[in-house]
């Protein structure tokens, strides 16, 4: 067990599903041969699809105290990075319209928007992912090679680029399907949590750019971070499908829509526009005391009143959202 | 909430180390109730990777690519309101990456702080730079126009061609043949003045862009005498009720959405009204899912409310609108001091003094010798109707302006406004009431709403709703309109730049008039019985708007740089095979292959926005920042200031080699010597290069005074202060930017005839129309089915990033059309389907998403498309034509003027209409 933790709290009340996490992440870390279709972080609108598709319904994960089973998504549940032939439409005089190539039939953010219907009403969120860096990773117990590992000094989990021999076990263990396989270098690839970042103090890319500035980032251990205080203090964000058991470390809080046509004013336990068990499936049954403990904290502040987690929540400067301690995790290798 | 995990009975036979030090393990964490823990099977080998790893040199693979030897502070020139400050890295000569400076100063301790500002993007300029849309060298076409046939050429070559056809232009058919269309000075003031002085200096034509595009607000010229003045966006988060209203913050104001969200958590309710259930929408407290075309009524329906409920600010009115201004029954205009007295003004009006019972002269219009409108205690009269005595002796029948809106509102019953709206009528209550409680409130405003028709009614509609409240002036409440980088903080000494003999010595021309005559677009609709083309002849006819070229000659070359105009042109078809049949030289100068320039005959390469000197400002904060070279501009290609340089100089050279006599230009008797030209342009030898361009901007505005360039190439810098002849507030240190605080707190006249909020418009053409008073009209109508929604979106500013390969694999890799499920239903369609969307104009044919939040009876289509990309045949503005409204014609009505970007016919899309069905392909 690593001796600290480093996670992220993301508030999905104020996530705008701008992607510009995905590009942060991407520019960064995927833009290199072989990785054109993976996305480490990627936003996906819920309920829908999620990429790659139905991740969250084909298995791995623990049950049991044993691994679960799952197949290995094709490319096709991801989607293909779509190429464009430019040069013939604007240089060559071909006249044919820039097609993307191989033609459309999904894509890493397919459904974007489309959600689902509750008795006429549509309702949708934004769900941003990164590794879970779970305390229990699955992926770490399926690699035969044992190339997966957890960072001692921060639990960050990382797959070692040398060692890894591209068997792709961890990639049908992890039950968030966080894992992409690289076949330019044959291995491997994951969110590394920016740990050459971290390191050097800066919050990781992902939450540094974003717009939205709804991630919050630090140790979990650390009681005067804000991860810790939005988890254990205030008690407002939850871990993805916790009953697959790898205890993420990554958090949400999750989201409350409006209510539907005619019901201004109604709770959110009278009226979820989102289906209460919808959000349950998700983050598990305390999602129901969370809601309900969020919507009355806003109900304060929307009354004159003030609440210590919204103000947190609203995260003023990135020295609210981010407490980084490179000197306290340092480790000699 | 669970069981704590037991750090006594560690669930592996490996054990944990147990430190001093919390772990994750031991903290009680949420959604971990499950009794049965993970049993690591046993491993083999010598170490245990959930522990401790002895392999970690390789780590170092990926701090190697987080690694850089330049960092340049840089921007975006797209005409994106965002304008956000980022920095470009640099290694081993190419540009890798870019992530946000997030370097903004903070105004205050409780306001949320500006960083980082930036979207996905932004992000990903970096790739438009490399990539094969880039353009790299000068471009002659040889091929039909459109058909992507060229040959490479010298920059001597193509320039000298372009000079020559402007100057035989200039001489065989006068300077206004030679058109200049670029847009936004904001967004890079530095490469707008690059082509606005060489405009200037030969006398071309200079067209508008913001009027065209549909983002100006009617309504403000015309109830405030401003273009458009809006709060920066950190004032959004003082406010205590938001209304989102043809706004989707989350989409189209990426970087500021967070204040509104931020300031839901601190207090505020979010309304949102739609209707589409967006993005914005999931985030709203109330959600109104509004019948298209119908914000009016519904506005009007809460203004009536509002002032039935006596839920008005009855000072506030009384002070800063014209509702307690007289207006004389039978004729429908203002009470005017030449009603009253022999020889009296047109420009100053009255109110009825309950003290002194007696129509008073209202202090601060414009015919007012009193710079104020400060009442010194009189109390006007709301409602009432009095007599008064004219200077031909006769009494006279006048009322107030109050007294005309409750009659014109009456007709806006609950009930009506409901049915018409498909609304709750006890939520639409439940809204009047708060707007009119919860304060400050403010309306987020954008182009959902203002690309209608009837923008100008809808816009004046909404700003009566804040001012019968008081919300305008105040920090955290207005009427907040944000469609547009339209604003230059700077102001003065960008106009300095712009057209150093001043704009009294410039062709302007406002595009949207321009691209309808030139063409042959035909509006059928009739308006109060004649076409259009009366109104249009009437308007010129009265110098209320211009038209160039003079003389019904036809424009013959056309400049664009810094915008896209054939693709983003509303009736593009109509366009392309007349307008631009007749033009006989199109230069279009890009760093991208884009629409225009694929149909241009010259094609210059720009830099890039990373590889110039340039600023960039928006109404959405209130900071200065630049653009930097984070490598010198790319291949062949050349800043625009260097460009245009290098086009004057050709244009000597020409000029001089020719023999060409100096050409009196009658229109502003000036003589224009071309020999001298890049003597001219250049400031006579002091504005050289694009740095010195950008520290005259600085210098010679009060807003930027004492800034150089060198200095926001450390750190954004706030404003220091406004210039009162271009702005109504002043930059207050601590405090978030928010407009017309002269007119509320320190009591200045507005800029309008009346000196104050003016809702009634006395012009002729107002009364016949029966606009005089926002009132509710219903959209054009048009035979189709189905309306043609086009907003602004989150994967495109307007046209930039819509070809971008990094933002295309994000969507569905091209362009996409959004139906509701029972749309599609009814004619057979499948998500993914081809599908051939039609109207009389013309069709398109592209790939459907069926989306549940889309509202039955409209298709959207995010804009900008590129006609090259994804569309098997036409494009998205192949269905639209232009439609001019006759309201925004008039003119030398007090401070209806024509001024470029400010008024003019505003080129409106929103009232389109077509149909869908499966495409053959
Ligand atoms: S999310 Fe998946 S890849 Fe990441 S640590 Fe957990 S199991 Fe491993
Ligand atoms: S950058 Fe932030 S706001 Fe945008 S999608 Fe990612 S998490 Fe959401
Ligand atoms: S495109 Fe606009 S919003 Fe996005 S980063 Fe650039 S300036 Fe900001």
């Amino acid at each position: 067990m690593s001796r600290h933790q480093y996670a992220m709290v993301m508030d999905l009340n104020k996530c705008l599903g701008c992607q510009t996490c995905t590009i942060a992440c991407k520019k960064l870390w995927t833009d290199r041969d072989g990785t054109g279709y993976m996305y480490w972080n990627n936003v996906e609108t819920r309920p829908g699809l999620g990429y790659p598709r139905q991740w969250d319904r084909i298995g791995g994960g623990w049950k049991d105290g044993s691994l679960q089973p799952s197949p290995l998504p094709t490319m096709d549940d991801y989607g293909h990075a779509w190429e464009y032939n430019y040069e013939q439409r604007l240089y060559e005089g071909k006249r044919q319209p820039v097609m993307p190539s191989p033609e459309p039939k999904s894509g890493c953010n397919w459904d974007e928007d489309v959600g689902g219907m509750n008795a006429d009403a549509n309702y949708f969120f934004y769900l941003p992912r990164i590794c879970n860096h779970c305390t229990y990773p699955a992926c770490l117990e399926a690699c035969p090679r044992k190339a997966i590992y957890k960072r001692e000094e921060d639990g960050i989990v990382v797959i070692d680029q040398d060692r890894c021999q591209g068997y792709r076990y961890c990639i049908k263990a992890c039950p968030y399907k966080k894992i992409y396989f690289n076949e330019v270098t044959g291995k491997s690839e994951k969110c590394i949590f920016c740990y050459p970042r971290l390191e050097k103090g800066e919050v990781n890319a992902c939450a540094a750019q974003c717009p939205g500035r709804l991630r919050f980032v630090g140790l979990l251990d650390d009681p005067e971070s804000p991860v810790h205080k939005l988890v254990l203090v205030h008690k407002i964000a939850l871990p993805l499908f916790p009953e697959k058991g790898t205890q993420p470390n990554v958090f949400y809080v999750p989201p409350f829509n409006p209510p539907k046509i005619g019901n201004y004013g109604k709770s959110i336990q009278e009226d979820p526009r989102v289906p209460l068990d919808y959000l349950t499936y998700l983050f598990g049954p305390e999602v129901r005391d969370v809601i309900t403990r969020l919507e009355a904290e806003l109900k304060k502040q929307q009354e004159g009143g003030r609440s210590e987690a919204l103000q947190l929540l609203i995260g003023r400067d990135a020295e609210t959202r981010y407490r980084i301690r490179p000197q306290l995790v340092q480790i000699q290798v | 909430m669970s069981d704590k995990i037991n750090p006594k009975k560690p669930f592996s036979r490996r054990g944990f180390i147990q430190t001093a030090a919390l772990t994750a393990a031991t903290l009680a964490l949420p959604g971990c109730s499950r009794k049965e823990k993970p049993v690591l099977s046993m491993l083999t080998g010598d170490f245990d990777p959930l522990r401790t790893y002895p392999y970690r040199g390789w780590e170092d693979f990926y701090r190697k690519i987080w690694t850089w030897d330049k960092v340049v502070r840089s921007t975006h020139s797209a005409n994106c309101t965002g304008s956000c400050s980022w920095k470009v890295y640099v290694r081993n000569g190419v540009m890798v990456r870019e992530e946000q400076a997030a370097d903004y100063p903070r105004i205050n301790a409780d306001l949320p702080d500006y960083n980082p500002r930036g979207c996905q993007k932004g992000g990903c300029f970096t790739e438009y730079v490399y990539s094969p849309q880039r353009l790299r060298y000068p471009l002659i076409r040889t091929g039909e126009r459109g058909e992507g046939k060229w040959r490479r050429a010298s920059w001597d070559e193509a320039l000298t061609l372009v000079s020559e056809k402007l100057l035989d232009n200039i001489y065989n058919y006068g300077p206004d043949t030679n058109s200049f269309f670029s847009v936004i000075p904001a967004m890079s003031p530095v490469s707008f003045c690059a082509g606005s002085r060489l405009a200037h200096y030969i006398g071309g034509v200079f067209l508008s862009f913001y009027d065209w595009y549909c983002d100006l607000p009617p309504g403000e010229p015309l109830t405030w005498g401003v273009q458009t003045e809006a709060c920066e966006c950190a004032d959004w988060f003082n406010s205590k009720y938001i209304v989102l209203w043809g706004s989707n913050i989350s989409q189209t104001r990426i970087p500021d959405a967070h204040f509104a969200y931020e300031a839901r958590y601190n207090g505020a309710k979010i309304v949102c009204i739609s209707p589409d259930y967006n993005a914005s929408a999931t985030h709203a407290d109330l959600y109104f899912r509004i019948n298209p075309g119908t914000d009016g009524i519904l506005a009007l329906g809460v203004a009536k409310f509002l002032i039935d409920q006596d839920l008005i600010d009855a000072p506030y009115v009384k002070e800063q609108t014209d509702l307690p201004l007289l207006v004389l029954a039978g004729s429908k205009r203002f009470l005017r001091e030449s009603d009253l007295k022999k020889g009296g003004k047109e420009d100053i009006f009255y109110f009825w003094d309950t003290k002194q019972q007696h129509a008073a002269p209202t202090p601060g219009s414009m015919g007012s010798d009193q710079k104020t409108i400060q009442l010194n205690g009189a109390d006007p009269a709301l409602t009432g109707t009095f007599q008064v005595q004219l200077a031909n002796g006769k009494t006279a029948e006048v009322t107030t302006v109050f007294e005309l809106l409750k009659k014109e509102l009456s007709q806006y019953t609950l009930d009506k406004v409901a049915a018409r709206t498909g609304l709750p009528a006890h939520e639409i209550e439940l809204f009047a009431k708060e707007l009119g409680t919860r304060k400050p409130a403010m309306i987020i405003h954008g182009a959902g709403t203002n690309h209608w028709f009837h923008n100008d009614l809808i816009n004046r509609s909404f700003i009566l709703l804040v001012a019968l409240t008081g919300n305008i002036g105040k920090n955290g409440g207005g009427f907040n309109h944000y469609v547009g980088q339209e604003r230059i903080w700077p102001e003065q000494g960008f106009f300095k730049l712009a057209f150093p003999e001043t704009r009294k010595k410039q062709r302007f021309q406002n595009t949207t008039l321009w691209s309808y005559v030139h063409s042959t677009s035909k509006d059928p609709h009739l308006y109060n019985g004649k076409p259009i083309e009366w109104y249009i002849q009437e308007s010129v006819k009265n110098g209320w708007m211009p038209l160039w070229p003079k003389n019904g000659k036809k424009p013959r070359a056309f400049i664009v740089w810094r915008a896209n105009y054939l693709n983003q042109a509303k009736g593009n078809e109509i366009l392309e095979s007349s307008l631009w049949k007749d033009l006989d030289l199109i230069v279009d100068i890009n760093y991208r292959m884009d629409t225009t320039a694929l149909y241009s005959d010259v094609v210059l390469p720009a830099a890039s926005y990373y590889e110039k000197v340039d600023i960039n400002s928006t109404d959405c904060h209130s900071y200065i920042h630049p653009f930097g070279k984070a490598c010198e501009p790319l291949f062949e290609s050349k800043t625009d200031w260097d460009i245009f340089r290098a086009l004057a100089e050709k244009m000597a050279e020409v000029a001089t080699k020719k023999g060409l006599k100096p050409f009196h230009d009658d229109a502003f008797d000036w003589t224009r010597d071309f020999t001298q030209l890049a003597h001219d342009w250049t400031g006579k030898g002091t504005i050289q290069t694009d740095e010195q361009a950008v520290n005259f901007i600085l210098g010679n505005a009060e807003e930027t005074k004492g800034m150089t360039y060198q200095q926001i190439q450390q750190k954004p810098l706030r404003f220091i202060a406004t210039d009162p002849e271009s702005w109504n507030s002043d930059i207050e240190q601590g405090v978030a930017y928010t407009p017309f605080k002269h007119q509320a707190d320190k009591k200045r006249p507005w800029r309008t005839l009346t000196g104050r909020q003016q809702f009634y418009i006395d012009h002729p053409w107002y009364i016949d129309l029966g606009e005089e008073l926002p009132t509710f009209k219903e959209p054009v109508e048009e035979k189709y089915p189905l309306y043609w929604n086009t907003p602004h979106g989150r994967w495109s500013i307007h046209s930039t990033w819509r070809d971008h390969r990094a933002m295309l694999r994000l969507q569905r890799g091209g362009p996409i059309v959004y139906m509701h499920p029972d749309d599609a239903r009814k004619r057979g369609l499948q998500d993914n389907d081809w599908v051939r969307i039609h109207n009389e104009v013309g069709h398109c044919v592209c790939r459907l998403q069926i989306l549940p939040g889309e509202k039955p009876g409209r298709v959207t289509m995010y804009h900008g498309w590129e006609k090259f990309l994804g569309f098997k045949q036409g494009g998205w503005q192949s269905l639209t034509y232009i439609k001019i409204k006759p309201t925004q014609l008039i003119g030398k009505y007090g401070h209806v003027n024509f001024r470029l970007n400010y008024w003019g016919p505003t080129g409106n899309n929103r009232d389109i209409k077509v149909d869908v069905e499966k495409a053959k392909v």
